[in-house]
């Protein structure tokens, strides 16, 4: 229903816009630069930028690692797009000739298993609540991933995991993986400790100086129990999905004063009578105003959990 | 070589949009701020052939970028023109239902109110205030969205919670020495029309009425409000009891005493 007027831009803007695009597109090779990092014996992460999705850093935002054993790499989280998948498994083959035995989809959020198309020979584990809300959200996260960073994700479809993880350990040459199925950040995630280093993946349960993200979150109360779960797991490092890995509690005691900080505060709205837009306005304290993207994740907050507390108010 | 080539396009653009801006700013007294293609035309649908002026008194907060298009919170905060408003307009240029609210808002109550609402696509949202020496003040916001509001089926449509619950009323007052404050939420689904086999089904008009029944909030409402809406109204001085009153546009009434 846009009038005559507005129509009439219509081929004007897509003329200008494609030639831009066009002209870019040639200029850039979409390489992520993939550098993997060793944290432990036989383990590397790659950290992503902590950022938003955009077209300069192709999506990659995200902490994705690997391990090394002598039977096969087992691979945690696959990155944002095909091209990612690809480049995170040309960055393994430098390091072994070793084969892709086990990949793990930590959750169904598109960053963390975009990547899956250069894996599908591999065997791909997720959490059976995982694995459906891929098959039913995946499309949809996948379009929106095109609109946010565009030709990186060319030629990227959703490729669903093979096999409902349902064992809660898994043995590959002298590394022992325990599993740690969580509900907090997205309705499914997963945890894999090695148990062998230490080193724990923490998928998005655990954000470090970048803000936490909340748009399937079952709720702020159920997030906050699993992270006293978290602090009971005995690892020696801790590699967040988004942010620097740690070797101490530091990430997690970021979490838990920010979950419990967002709790009380729409809490403290909802009886205040504070709209949507008021509430959002809100300062941050100094601790959490320096950790990177939390003015617009807390937002996103807002508009994703902040009518539960209004309900409760009513 | 590519940098040389990106410069020349650039200030080919940058010249063809001055030129197009210019042309713009011709025809009217002020070139709109928000840069939309359609402000012409809504200005003439809304504020018609009446004087108007961009108004920086008029504010409309909405976040940077709707994170779901079907509930988009957006506050309308005329008090600096307090005492001297006629009505107020709100409406989302590049919605295809552009039209939010006309609203009245009468002397007890003040000139502000937080509501949601549904846009399609990124859009300016603008509300303009008709002062009572017949002009309009123009204010309004950039809205980013991914899109889809307008044209997604309400959640209402896959649950059938609402043909139950419709018109029930969740309300609170939060009062204060100088004022009250009234938030309710409505079931309603609002279904706008524009998705296949679901016709328009919509509240319509709301009043707040006082203890003798005369109105000190009244308002207009259209499709582009969100389902289930929250309202915030803000009523000077904390005195008395309010009723709350809507109809939608199948004729159904819902009352109830806040």
């Amino acid at each position: 229903m846009l009038s005559n007027k507005s129509r009439a831009w219509v081929p004007l803007m897509a003329g200008l816009t494609l030639s831009l695009v066009s002209f870019c597109a040639a200029a850039q090779t979409f390489d992520y630069q993939l550098a993997p990092q060793q944290i432990a014996p036989d383990t590397w992460v790659l950290q992503g930028k902590m950022q938003d999705f955009s077209r300069k850093n192709g999506g990659n935002i995200v902490n994705t690692g690997f391990v090394v054993t002598e039977q096969g790499v087992v691979v945690f989280d696959t990155g944002p797009s095909h091209r990612y998948g690809k480049a995170l498994r040309a960055a393994i083959a430098k390091i072994t000739d070793q084969p892709i035995v086990h990949v793990l989809n930590s959750h169904h959020h598109p960053d963390h298993f975009l990547g899956n198309q250069a894996f599908a020979d591999s065997t791909i584990w997720a959490l059976p609540g995982t694995g459906q809300k891929i098959a039913q959200q995946g499309g949809a996260f996948a379009d929106n991933m095109y609109r946010l960073v565009g030709d990186w994700m060319r030629d990227t479809d959703v490729q669903l995991p093979h096999k409902p993880l349902e064992i809660d350990s898994l043995a590959l040459g002298n590394h022992r993986f325990r599993f740690y199925p969580m509900t907090g950040h997205s309705g499914a995630d997963l945890l894999m400790l090695d148990e062998t280093t230490g080193v724990l993946f923490a998928s998005d349960m655990v954000f470090y100086q970048r803000a936490l993200t909340t748009p399937h979150t079952p709720g702020l109360d159920i997030w906050q129990q699993d992270m006293a779960r978290i602090d009971e797991i005995p690892y020696r490092q801790l590699v967040p999905g988004h942010g620097p890995i740690v070797q101490d509690r530091a990430a997690t005691a970021q979490m838990r004063d920010y979950l419990s900080w967002l709790d009380t505060t729409f809490r403290n709205a909802a009886e205040q009578g504070l709209s949507m837009t008021e509430l959002m306005a809100t300062p941050l304290p100094d601790r959490f105003a320096e950790v990177r993207l939390s003015r617009a994740e807390f937002a996103r907050s807002v508009v994703h959990l902040y009518p539960r507390y209004e309900d409760a108010a009513f | 070589m590519a940098k040389r080539i990106t410069g020349s396009l650039l200030s080919a653009m940058v010249l063809a949009s001055s030129l197009l801006c210019s042309s713009v700013a011709g025809a009217a007294e002020q070139a709109d701020p928000l840069q939309s293609p359609m402000w012409d035309y809504t200005r003439q649908i809304f504020l018609g052939q009446m004087p108007w002026q961009f108004d920086a008194r008029v504010k409309v907060s909405a976040p940077p970028f709707a994170e779901d298009p079907t509930q988009v919170p957006i506050t309308v905060d005329a008090s600096a023109l307090d005492g001297e408003i006629d009505k107020v307009i709100a409406w989302a240029d590049l919605n295809p239902i552009q039209h939010i609210f006309t609203w009245f808002p009468g002397d007890k109550v003040k000139p502000r109110v937080s509501l949601r609402i549904k846009v399609q696509q990124a859009t300016p949202v603008r509300a303009a205030v008709l002062t009572r020496d017949g002009v309009w003040h123009v204010g309004g916001v950039q809205l980013e969205a991914a899109g889809g509001g307008c044209t997604a089926p309400s959640t209402g449509n896959a649950d059938p919670y609402w043909e139950s619950h419709l018109g029930e009323i969740a309300s609170r007052r939060f009062g204060s020495a100088q004022s009250s404050r009234y938030r309710f939420k409505v079931v309603h689904p609002m279904d706008t029309g524009l998705v296949n086999n679901i016709p328009e089904f919509f509240l319509e008009q709301l009043e707040l009425r006082d203890s003798a029944g005369k109105a000190v909030v009244k308002m207009q409402l259209y499709p582009p409000v969100s389902e289930n809406p929250v309202f915030t109204f803000d009523l000077k001085g904390n005195v008395g009891q309010h009723q709350l009153w809507l109809r939608d546009n199948s004729g159904n009434e819902f009352e109830q005493t806040l």
